[in-house]
């Protein structure tokens, strides 16, 4: 593999850069920034060569028109970095109890619980990052009760979830505090205390599926990072118009810092807190 | 308070997806005051290919746009040869988002689109045939190249040509050599024709 930053961009040109930046937030809703210019370069020539592209245009054409969208797949596996840790992107659980939860409270009947889902929930730590968060940092926890749903299409990595067992690589963005609250040393790392695997209903759900999501509703904020990437074009619609029903009118949708609702659908109102953008159902829609 | 677990998901019973879901029903809920009614039963129709001319009706007068999306996934699942006559009928509309909408729908479907592709490419109306280059901007299809040499070899209209004249610029090979040379030809005065396919050539031959 070349890794010579002069080599790398001696077969992608300034144009072909642009080019492709255009095209690839277009399909993804990822947008590279030209200071991520070597990142992606790097990327793109190891894809041509695997390929056995000629030249960026030859690979860019069979990138666009390749029928079965193979390539754009492996390419956007590539380009995204597939890890979960707790606490990742953590602006976003600081705009859930700085933002979000304030203004769903205050337009809220008392009464019936804030509903949280977390999806895809992989080893569950999104969903007790959630919980931590709001036990920790959000008062509102003394007069609200709050679901917490996580779901996954993976069985198994259920079962770890709900095991709630991560490594030190997993947890090593948790403040000391934290850790020695919720978490307890076993031989090989660290295990979710009960109270907190407690505080989280893991579900199997394939998103895809219209039967499966059927009965999801009614949530006020869902967490849906680093997942749509993933799916091509027509999936990560229909995926947004699954979480479109899934929540209340007002309710809030959060993606990956590198995903874009507005690329996807326009069904969502774009809101941009202190902390983070995030995406509305319109209070009006029903 | 707290967080609190309980052990099921939220229920459908009370909403309006317990209303009957089979196809003749479905369609009649498009008709719903109600657009989370009409929303529900756009999305169920996907597995009913007979209700693409209800869906196709329903799109022409569906004023909630969230309704409209989910029957343009709908038709784009369906798949089936009269979404995509109806969806290529949204083109000659003078609605410009659900032109687009079409558009974005066709895109998908490289396949199904791909056997009225010529079709469109010789409609009557000019501004169809930009459409029809707008939509093999990124077609999945092989055939993408030959269609757009088609357009540039025989579309009278400059508009249309210089439309895919830009798109060969980015995904022509040398098969459209010559007939980038030709087009030069045909519109020996269009200053934005001949730089066009100019910088194709030179793009080309670059290869």
């Amino acid at each position: 593999m070349r890794t010579d930053p002069d080599a790398v961009q001696c077969l992608i040109s300034e144009d072909d850069f642009l080019k492709f930046q255009e095209f690839f937030y277009r399909k993804t809703g990822i947008q590279f920034e030209n200071s991520k210019r070597y990142f992606v370069d790097k990327r793109l020539v190891e894809r041509m060569e695997a390929t056995g592209s000629a030249s960026f245009r030859s690979y860019f054409t069979m990138l666009r028109f390749q029928a079965t969208g193979e390539e754009l797949q492996c390419l956007t596996n590539l380009m995204t970095v597939n890890e979960t840790y707790f606490f990742r992107e953590e602006y976003q659980f600081q705009c859930l109890v700085g933002s979000m939860l304030p203004e769903l409270t205050t337009r809220r009947a008392k009464g019936l619980p804030i509903r949280i889902w977390s999806i895809p929930s992989s080893s569950g730590e999104e969903a007790y990052s959630i919980a931590i968060y709001l036990l920790e940092f959000w008062k509102g926890l003394a007069e609200w009760d709050i679901e917490i749903i996580s779901s996954d299409i993976d069985t198994k990595i259920l079962t770890a979830a709900r095991q709630g067992l991560y490594s030190a690589r997993s947890i090593q963005h948790l403040p000391a505090r934290l850790l020695k609250k919720y978490f307890s040393r076993r031989d090989d790392g660290y295990q979710a205390s009960m109270d907190l695997r407690e505080a989280v209903e893991f579900t199997r759900v394939n998103l895809s599926e219209p039967a499966d999501t059927r009965s999801y509703r009614d949530f006020d904020i869902i967490f849906c990072r680093n997942l749509l990437i993933y799916f091509d074009e027509l999936s990560r619609k229909a995926a947004a118009e699954t979480f479109f029903d899934a929540m209340r009118p007002g309710g809030f949708l959060c993606l990956g810092h590198s995903e874009s609702m507005s690329r996807i659908s326009s069904i969502y109102k774009i809101r941009k807190f202190p902390e983070a953008i995030v995406y509305q159902k319109p209070t009006e829609a029903r | 308070m707290a967080i609190i677990k309980i052990p099921k998901t939220q229920t459908v019973s009370s909403d309006e997806r317990v209303r009957p879901r089979d196809c003749a029903s479905l369609v009649a809920q498009l008709s719903d005051g109600n657009p989370v009614a009409r929303r529900w039963a756009a999305r169920d129709l996907t597995e009913c290919p007979e209700g693409t001319t209800a869906l196709l009706e329903r799109l022409k007068q569906e004023p909630d746009i969230s309704v409209r999306e989910v029957i343009f996934t709908s038709l784009t699942r369906i798949g089936h040869f009269a979404a995509v006559l109806g969806l290529v009928e949204c083109l000659h509309g003078e609605d410009v988002a659900l032109r687009n909408e079409a558009i974005d729908a066709l895109k998908q479907m490289p396949d199904e689109v791909a056997p009225v592709m010529h079709g469109m490419l010789k409609d009557t109306d000019s501004d169809v045939r930009i459409f029809a280059v707008n939509i093999l901007e990124s077609l999945r299809h092989p055939q993408v190249e030959s269609w757009l040499i088609e357009v540039i070899e025989s579309d009278p209209h400059v508009n249309v040509c210089a439309t895919a004249v830009d798109l060969l610029g980015e995904v022509g090979s040398s098969a459209a050599r010559e007939a980038l040379v030709r087009l030069k030809g045909r519109f020996p005065e269009e200053p934005y024709v001949q730089f066009a396919a100019d910088l194709a050539l030179r793009r080309i031959d670059e290869d």
